[in-house]
């Protein structure tokens, strides 16, 4: 089992005539998702890895079922696409987009919730449970990094999930989801909103939280450990633990709340829980063995 | 982008904000023609985008001719580099407050914030008095509704004619964010005259980076930066920050990046700059390499793991960007990702010994730039 997608999960892919939409749906579908079809305004008729494109996703419904849709789309039009993707009833989306204007995403973020859907990014990789199945552009291939387990994870960061990844396996560990929330100040869907979804996952023994100065989302999981959403070992890594103050530095994450945002507040809120905060990528595996987090 | 003071004032004064009465001045010549307009007493203004100039003494007020002469000359002197300031009307103040419109993350709302205690650092009044601030989410599918804001200015207690001036500044506050696409648009202080009139009395905009495409009034100019390498990281849209230590970073991904900078402290090593050539950048390393060679440092360090950002790629332009600029310190590699293989065989044909852990290639790096051994 895994949470968000599965082998299960029928796929709509909007923007999959595009050079990032086709290649990753190539990927994605040879990792084992269930890509069913694909939209590009324009562009109906086309079949794109043998999938058929349409000209919209109404239009798409009229011939398939699908549970989710993945976005790529350019920034720009990512809200329209988004909007596209609720009104049609869709409660998994997850957009890549790098560059999404604030006030879009403070626009689609609010639609989600009166949807009742999850909007995954942007400016994230997408969500993986690896070697079942994909929404976005996951280097599943490189096998140090990809690998299944019973760790959830979810980060901000594209690179630096890679570098900690693999350090949670190179420690004997593997994934059963990582969720990118994405580097954005303000994701369609933050941490803590994921959590009753690992906790109900009987798979996920652990989860990895990988954040960094900025916002108040580390501290949203450490009130969820307080009010018993989450009762799972949870092991922290956060980038920005020396950056001078006042600069904004990593993803555009830091916009002012009250005063909060700083590593040291997170790791305050978070130890105070009973999580653990790794202080180096490296360290993270050290902290779920001494979790008594088992290996597979 | 973060506009300076009169640039935001502009805006005000276009969105039917009062401002006090101004004149712009970029050399010592104008200053006669500007305190005509202004009068005296006035307020001598540096125009920089760094915040607490009053701190600094970059804010003067002056009461006669040869007072703002010598102030005019000495900021225009001043060894960090002002071009501009900003000439402006002394204001008959009774009162300062601060408000602001920034962006709720976890609403997903705009939100207005408020306090009748003006003119002071507001994140510090979050956390020694928060009782202080008053904070109004907006929706912004329905805007600033004039009963929120009416709301907000009565709760301050002020007198009618104050007040209706107030719901007045905090609706057209809004237009300004929503026009410019703002992540932040602050009046701090905003001044209750004597004459019960309200006057924004400095102004600070922040345009939302992800939405420069669609807000193309205002653009940087070289000379708006600190040094060269700035500029030229702007220019390309290269993540870029200088700072005064040994250890130039050239990584790609902002969390990565931002850890590299973290394990560089750890392990007792400074940084000369961050700089972050991932995501669309990642077939710019020439142009990445260019930029660090012009600060001063002792060591390049490159660190990678990237996924649509192709190692190999990234290692071919790194070897490429060696063979063009020739750098005359030593550069520590370690790229990982999608095609790393490949990556390593490259770097390794041209000479240089990739490493493979960011905390070895760390602690290379700190080791090099102390003058241990290559």
């Amino acid at each position: 089992m895994s949470i968000f997608i599965d082998r299960k999960t029928r796929v709509l892919v909007q923007g999959i005539t595009g050079s990032e939409g086709s290649f990753w749906t190539k990927h994605m579908i040879e990792l084992g998702t269930q890509v069913v079809c694909g939209v590009t305004p324009g562009k109906e008729g086309q079949l794109i890895e043998g999938l058929p494109v349409y000209n919209s996703v109404k239009e798409a419904m009229k011939h398939h079922q699908f549970d989710a849709s993945m976005l790529f789309v350019p920034p720009k039009l990512t809200k329209d696409a988004v909007m596209e993707a609720l009104s049609a009833g869709i409660k998994k989306i997850v957009t890549i987009a790098d560059g999404i204007p604030l006030h879009d995403m403070i626009l689609i973020r609010q639609a989600a919730k009166e949807h009742h859907a999850f909007v995954v990014g942007g400016n994230t990789s997408g969500v993986i449970s690896p070697e079942l199945a994909m929404m976005g552009s996951f280097p599943y291939w490189i096998e140090r990094v990809y690998k299944k387990g019973n760790i959830g994870v979810m980060t901000r960061s594209g690179s630096l999930t890679n570098e900690v990844t693999a350090m949670i396996v190179e420690a004997g560990y593997g994934v059963s989801t990582l969720i990118g929330v994405g580097g954005d100040p303000v994701p369609g869907t933050r941490f803590a909103e994921f959590l009753p979804l690992y906790e109900a996952d009987p798979e996920t023994k652990a989860i990895v939280i990988i954040g960094e100065l900025g916002g108040t989302m580390e501290e949203d999981v450490a009130d969820a450990i307080k009010n018993g959403i989450l009762t799972k070992p949870l092991v922290a890594f956060l980038g920005g633990r020396t950056a001078p103050k006042g600069q904004k530095m990593g993803h555009a994450g830091a916009i002012i709340s009250g005063g909060k945002g700083s590593v040291e507040d997170k790791i305050k809120a978070l130890t105070e829980v009973g999580a653990l905060v790794a202080e180096r990528p490296r360290m993270v595996g050290k902290l779920l063995e001494k979790s008594n987090v088992p290996k597979n | 982008m973060k506009l300076y003071e009169y640039q935001a004032k502009q805006v005000f004064k276009e969105a039917s904000i009062p401002i006090p009465v101004s004149v712009l001045i970029e050399n010592q010549s104008e200053l006669n023609h500007a305190l005509d307009q202004v009068g005296l007493p006035c307020v001598i203004k540096a125009q920089i985008l760094s915040g607490g100039r009053g701190k600094a003494n970059l804010i003067s007020f002056v009461n006669s001719k040869e007072k703002a002469e010598s102030e005019v000359k000495r900021l225009f002197n001043h060894e960090i580099k002002i071009k501009r300031l900003l000439i402006e009307q002394a204001v008959d103040i009774k009162q300062e407050i601060y408000v602001s419109i920034t962006v709720d993350p976890f609403l997903a709302t705009g939100l207005l914030i408020i306090s009748a205690e003006g003119g002071i650092d507001i994140e510090t009044l979050a956390v020694t008095q928060p009782e202080k601030i008053i904070k109004e989410p907006i929706d912004l599918r329905y805007g600033l509704m004039p009963y929120q804001a009416s709301q907000i200015a009565y709760a301050l207690g002020f007198s009618q004619a104050i007040t209706k001036e107030l719901i007045k500044v905090l609706m057209n506050l809004y237009k300004v964010f929503v026009a410019y696409d703002a992540e932040l648009v602050e009046i701090n202080p905003l001044f209750i005259t004597n004459s019960d009139t309200v006057v924004a009395g400095d102004g600070k905009l922040m345009i939302d980076d992800n939405s420069m495409f669609r807000q193309q009034r205002f653009e940087r100019l070289e000379g708006d930066y600190k040094t060269e390498a700035e500029f030229d990281a702007n220019q390309e849209g290269i993540p870029f920050i200088q700072f005064d230590g040994d250890i130039g970073l050239m990584c790609a991904g902002a969390g990565l990046t931002t850890t590299v900078y973290d394990l560089i402290h750890y392990e007792g090593g400074t940084v000369a700059n961050y700089l972050e050539f991932g995501g669309p950048n990642y077939k710019k390393a020439v142009k990445a390499m260019e930029i660090c060679l012009k600060v001063p440092s002792k060591v390049i360090l490159i660190v990678t793991f990237g996924t649509i950002a192709r190692a190999d790629v990234m290692a071919e332009g790194i070897v490429d960007a060696i063979k063009r600029l020739k750098p005359d310190r030593p550069i520590v590699t370690c790229i990982r990702g999608t095609n790393e293989i490949e990556a390593v065989r490259i770097l390794k044909e041209a000479g240089l010994e990739p490493l493979f852990d960011t905390e070895e290639a760390v602690r290379k790096a700190v080791s090099l730039a102390s003058g241990g051994i290559k």
